[in-house]
């Protein structure tokens, strides 16, 4: 939404350098002089004809003054001259170039709430034969949602000019939003109706909506109301479809944070209770990343996460790897005692972790192209969400390139299948066990990466994420990304889908009951591998 | 004969006629035949992942027989066992113990209770215990978690388990943790433990495999001594042990018989030799 | 009789009988200690020490549960904290029910949670624990229920190993969240506090306190007692053949899933007394119990012991315990590195715990170990499940 405001005012600052060359409807002079009757209305009505003044006249270069009294920097000086006061300058209301230093104390004029909603209707009257077609676009939005009949002329207007097809769908729009409640002729209504459900969104949904409930004529609410039901459905679907997108985007998360511990458990049989941790460090690498580039080389923050990706799989494959070397290579053949080292070592790395950088969150920042949101329909997609499901579709395809295609990788899913037949063939199992948990470990850590983008970073980073990852393994079965993949994705979608209903903590618990009940069905998961090996 | 329909009929895809019958209609058993059998498989079938571990098998074992099954490595002869004990499920094909028990709708549990012992091919005994608890733990009789909590040692059972010692040769170690037992004694200690069981029907998986020309020796006389008063199928690949047990012969292959008679007879049948020597 | 019987034979190894006698005559002496002997005396114990090694003795109790299962049937549990917190919560209802309109909010009917929360009446599961009877009841049944839901579900599909450690551990996740939430009506984040008094008797009293001690190295020693009967009968053996070699005791025609699902929910009831006599002497009882670390740290307490020998967890959670308490006070950062530490050192080097160490020097001097006592045994570590292949 800021991103949105700032495009606009942006727009708008354009607008009022622009519009004396494109010639005026009413000339500078003339919205100069309405405008410094501002300064002698002292009372609310008589503010509230200036605006009205300055909406007939029907002039663009109006809005800066507009804009001003509506954030409150419209100021009149002892000398009765109307200025805006922005900062530490003074600039004249028309043609904002700056304005001559005033002697004595500004006086600010004055507005209320419903004086404001006014200059927004009369803004956005103003804008309707703007020459960008964003600005009328947002101008017919806004007539749309006041639905005030008396900029329907204007509306009209502007309609009959109209060019640009989307644009001028929206100002139907608001012709039939204003027509809906201004016109008292059913056949009107009717088409306004169709218009209005036609368009299908949460707006359209509040005007019907609003309108059902006051209708005079029982035709029209009756249509009123189907359009509203006809809305719904609509917006039903949109609805399911950004669930749908809040769980893919939840389960590639799910699918990052569990993806390395579905290696290391698939190939070694080991449970790495440290996972989280693992994943924690790589978005503290980000952190420090970060915070060196802000302290030496500014320019290149916005390149800070593929710096930090790198960096990451090292940190945390390295520690995998002495981890490895120096624990778990001892504890072969005992999964249990594995799983309880791995626990010891994920206290020691989340108190390290705490001793180093304090108990706090600590602030890993977003690079431009990873913040914002915009909508597909109703849907809003932000990019960092966006990224990090591409960014997990792409490790995937790594690894699945790396398992199919490597030597490494055919070594692995060698001794996955058959430790003692790889190991009788030539593979040296304990090469191919240290660097498959450096590479999980690895994996973890890059999976930090983009969780400092959406997440906290604190030392308990990985506890949130470690129980969700082994449902995840367990749920999509061992020894297959594929597996993974869909158990993330499955895992993150219902998640979503039951949110609405249960609540997102009952949601939660809900899915724990599934997979425990899963996993009595299907003890070895969804895509175990099959055959008499494994039994 | 009923009870072979009704099974037919409650799979739910429907199976051709031909798939259905024996192999070899001649030998087909005749329902009334089967009253009198102790194992009766016909027509099991069982695929891993595409991999017909076991192809159409029939084998039928009579009342206090011995058999021996023969076969190269990958014949089916541990599919079988596993199927007989429950612990795999036929893709199709009957199986019925004792006439018209249906080992099909059985677990495992179930099967080893109504009486059939199975040794497995690497000896498997309980190693952190002693050899008469070994022994204890397989005695014939309740099988519930809560009544052997208040089970008491007696006289009886004592017996037991002494006379089992010295038929296998262990009486002298039986306060000693089975894990210190050698190969050989473990092999025949978990014999004990099938005799413990005292079961109608013994199967036991490749009883000599790594054990000295003595050690055998010793475990077909065991193993002829049982079969006195037990069926007993033994799945050997030692040719001399077999023929000390001088007992008829099931040579499987792939997954089904490819010869069965006396040891002399399938030794002289032009398949198996193929099977064994190559082609 | 049946049941004396089955007791007697928890008595057949002087280990446990010895360990009977300290753990009783402790539940004496602290008592003795703290309200006869004159505050000023070197063998005085201050009253905040009772409930603290009362609370040890509570944690010692849960080790003997978890090793139960884990020692002598190869479970791992990562949930047990669970049963511990379900024990304790009942309770806890029961002693919120005794506060009756001595609350902030003086109301006779609803806790003060409830008042907070605009709770007009009692949600039903709150009824009945007014009655001592009925807690004591839920105490055993609610872990035991959950334990055997569970259980019979798991076992039945034969989930072993890492597998079931993990969702033991999201049980106990999802119970912790359960927990969490208000309207669950267990008090949400805060869970249950500010008891005043059981049966009537001044919970801040120093009597009622040193009763309350007694009574959990009572049942400390009841449950010991209970436990080294259940090992040392065949049902014993029998799921020592299940830990060891699960697939062969089912073609010797028994039940795995059965026989460990009664150990489990015995073990899951043993948690949850200790549990509900945890409660009264910390005061407190909350969703933090239900935390999946609390569990596996049950588990160290366990393995630092020694599992499988039922008296090691019991020394191994009161060393433990006594080691946090110490870390806490004067090295607060570096607990966490000590426990860490003392999770990875007991793995690699101490499979066996503090109990296999001196084990194997009592066994060294002796030079030959009887192979038949129960406590002399050396059981071997969680076997692979396929061993029978």
């Amino acid at each position: 939404m800021p991103l949105l405001r700032r495009l606009v005012l942006l727009t708008f600052a354009a607008l009022a350098l622009a519009f004396p060359a494109t010639g005026a409807r009413a000339d500078a002079a003339e919205i100069s002089a309405i405008v410094d009757r501002f300064a002698t209305a002292s009372k609310f009505p008589q503010v509230e004809a200036v605006i009205e003044a300055l909406g007939a006249a029907g002039d663009p270069l109006a809005v800066p003054a507009l804009r001003a009294l509506e954030a409150g920097e419209l100021q009149v000086a002892p000398d009765g001259r109307v200025v805006i006061e922005r900062g530490d300058a003074l600039l004249d209301p028309v043609t904002l170039e700056a304005a001559a230093p005033v002697e004595g104390r500004l006086k600010k004029v004055r507005t209320k709430n419903s004086i404001r909603r006014m200059i927004g209707d009369v803004i956005s009257g103003l804008t309707l034969r703007a020459p960008e077609p964003a600005i009328r676009m947002t101008a017919a939005e806004t007539i749309f949602a006041s639905a005030d009949a008396a900029q329907l002329d204007a509306l009209e207007a502007a309609l009959a000019e109209e060019t640009d097809a989307g644009v001028k769908s929206r100002m139907e729009e608001a012709r039939a939003a204003i027509l809906l409640t201004a016109s008292d002729d059913p056949a009107v209504q009717m088409a306004a109706i169709d218009i209005i459900a036609d368009r299908g969104d949460q707006q359209a949904l509040a005007v019907l909506a609003t309108y059902a409930n006051q209708a005079s004529n029982a035709d029209v609410q009756a249509a009123a109301r189907e359009g509203v039901a006809e809305i719904e459905s609509t917006l039903a679907m949109w609805q399911a479809g950004q669930n749908i997108w809040y769980g893919v985007s939840l389960g590639s998360v799910l699918f990052l944070a569990a993806i390395g511990l579905a290696i290391t458990f698939g190939v070694m049989g080991v449970i790495n209770m440290a996972h989280g941790e693992m994943v924690m460090l790589g978005a503290y690498t980000t952190f420090v990343v970060q915070e060196t580039i802000r302290n030496s080389f500014p320019g290149a923050f916005e390149f800070s996460l593929l710096i930090a990706l790198p960096l990451a799989f090292l940190v945390s494959g390295l520690v995998g790897l002495v981890m490895e070397r120096g624990i778990i290579r001892h504890l072969y053949g005992r999964p249990l005692e594995t799983l309880l080292a791995t626990w010891g070592v994920s206290l020691i790395l989340q108190q390290a972790v705490r001793t180093i950088f304090g108990p706090n969150n600590r602030e890993v920042g977003n690079p431009d192209w990873m913040s914002g949101a915009f909508m597909i329909g109703e849907m809003s997609v932000t990019w960092s969400r966006l990224w990090i499901v591409v960014f997990a579709l792409c490790v995937f395809g790594a690894l699945l390139f790396a398992m199919n295609r490597t030597p490494l990788g055919l070594q692995m899913r060698a001794v996955t299948q058959n430790r003692r037949m790889a190991s009788a063939m030539g593979i040296r199992t304990p090469w191919v066990d240290a660097l498959t948990f450096a590479l999980g470990s690895g994996i973890a850590g890059i999976a930090g990466v983009a969780l400092s983008q959406i997440d906290n970073v604190s030392p308990n980073l990985g506890r949130t994420y470690i129980i969700d990852s082994f449902m995840v393994v367990v749920f999509g079965g061992v020894g297959n990304l594929w597996g993974t993949l869909v158990g993330g994705l499955t895992l993150g979608v219902v998640n979503k889908f039951l949110e609405p209903y249960a609540g997102a903590v009952l949601g939660k618990i809900l899915i724990l009951v599934f997979i425990i009940l899963f996993i009595q069905r299907r003890p070895r998961g969804l895509f175990a591998l099959k055959g008499r090996a494994v039994e | 004969m009923t009870d072979t329909q009704s099974q037919s009929q409650s799979q739910s895809q429907p199976v051709p006629a031909a798939a259905k019958a024996p192999i070899n209609p001649a030998l087909a058993p005749t329902p009334s035949a089967r009253k009198d059998t102790l194992l009766y498989l016909d027509g099991v079938s069982r695929s891993f992942d595409g991999f017909k571990a076991i192809n159409e098998l029939s084998f039928v074992l009579a009342m206090g027989e011995m058999r021996a099954i023969i076969g190269p490595n990958g014949a089916g002869k541990t599919t079988m066992m596993d199927i007989i004990t429950g612990k795999t499920r036929p893709d199709k094909g009957d199986v019925f113990f004792m006439g018209d028990i249906d080992l099909t709708k059985h677990d495992e549990p179930t099967i080893a209770q109504m009486g059939i012992g199975r040794k497995f091919q690497k000896p498997t005994v309980f190693e952190t215990q002693t050899v008469a608890d070994n022994l204890l733990l397989s005695l014939k009789g309740e099988r519930r978690g809560i009544p052997a909590l208040f089970y008491r040692d007696n006289r009886k059972d004592r017996r037991t388990i002494d006379g089992i010692l010295d038929k296998i040769r262990l009486g002298h170690r039986r306060d000693e943790l089975a894990a210190y037992l050698s190969h050989g004694q473990k092999q025949w200690l978990e014999i004990g433990m099938l005799l413990a069981q005292d079961p109608k029907l013994l199967l036991v998986d490749e009883p000599v495999a790594g054990m000295t020309d003595a050690e055998t020796e010793e475990t077909a006389r065991l193993l002829r001594e049982i079969a006195v008063d037990h069926s007993v199928v033994v799945v050997e690949h030692d040719m001399g042990f077999v023929r000390d047990l001088g007992v008829k012969v099931t040579c499987l292959h792939e997954g089904h018989v490819l010869s069965e008679g006396s040891l002399d007879h399938v030794s002289s049948d032009p398949q198996v030799v193929e099977v064994y020597l190559g082609r | 009789m049946l049941f004396t019987r089955f007791l007697a034979g928890g008595l057949k190894s002087p280990v446990i009988i010895g360990a009977l006698v300290v753990i009783l005559a402790i539940g004496v002496i602290v008592p003795v200690l703290n309200l006869a002997v004159a505050p000023g005396s070197a063998f005085h114990i201050p009253d905040h020490m009772v409930p603290l090694f009362g609370k040890y003795l509570c944690y010692a109790m849960a080790a003997l549960a978890l090793d139960l299962v884990w020692g002598y049937c190869g479970i791992l549990s990562l949930g047990h904290g669970a049963f511990f917190a379900l024990g304790g919560y009942a309770m806890g209802m029961h002693l919120m029910r005794e506060i009756g309109d001595r609350g902030v909010y003086g109301n006779a009917v609803l806790p003060d949670f409830m008042v907070f929360l605009n709770w007009k009446e009692l949600p039903w599961f709150w009824h009945g624990f007014d009655s001592f009877v009925f807690a004591c009841i839920m105490v055993a049944a609610a872990p035991g229920i959950l334990a055997f839901v569970f259980g019979w579900f798991a076992f039945r599909s034969r989930v072993t190993g890492v597998y079931l450690s993990i969702i033991t551990q999201a049980m106990t996740y999802a119970l912790l969240l359960a927990f969490f939430r208000n309207d669950m009506g267990f008090g949400g984040n805060n869970g249950l506090t500010d008891f005043k008094d059981v049966l009537g008797f001044d919970l801040q009293s120093g009597r009622v306190r040193s009763t309350l001690f007694f009574l959990t190295a009572f049942f400390l020693a009841l449950n010991l007692l209970i436990a080294a009967a259940i090992v040392g009968s065949k049902y014993g053996k029998i799921l020592r053949a299940v830990r060891d070699a699960e697939p062969r005791t089912r073609f010797l025609g028994y039940r795995p899933d059965k026989i460990k699902l009664f150990a489990w929910t015995v073990s899951a009831i043993m948690a949850g007394v200790a549990g509900a006599l945890y409660v009264p002497q910390v005061g407190i009882i909350n969703p933090g119990e239900f935390a999946p670390a609390n569990s596996i740290e049950m588990v160290v307490w366990t393995a630092v012991g020694g599992r499988g020998t039922l008296v090691g967890p019991i020394g191994g959670a009161i060393l433990v315990n006594a080691a946090k308490s110490w870390f806490t006070g004067v090295l607060p950062e570096y607990w966490l590195f000590a426990l860490g530490a003392l999770f990875i050192f007991t793995t690699l080097y101490l499979p066996d715990g503090v109990a296999g160490l001196i084990r194997k020097m009592v066994g060294k001097a002796r030079s030959k170990p009887r192979g038949k006592d129960e406590e002399t045994e050396a059981p071997a570590a969680d076997a692979p499940a396929g061993a029978a292949e």
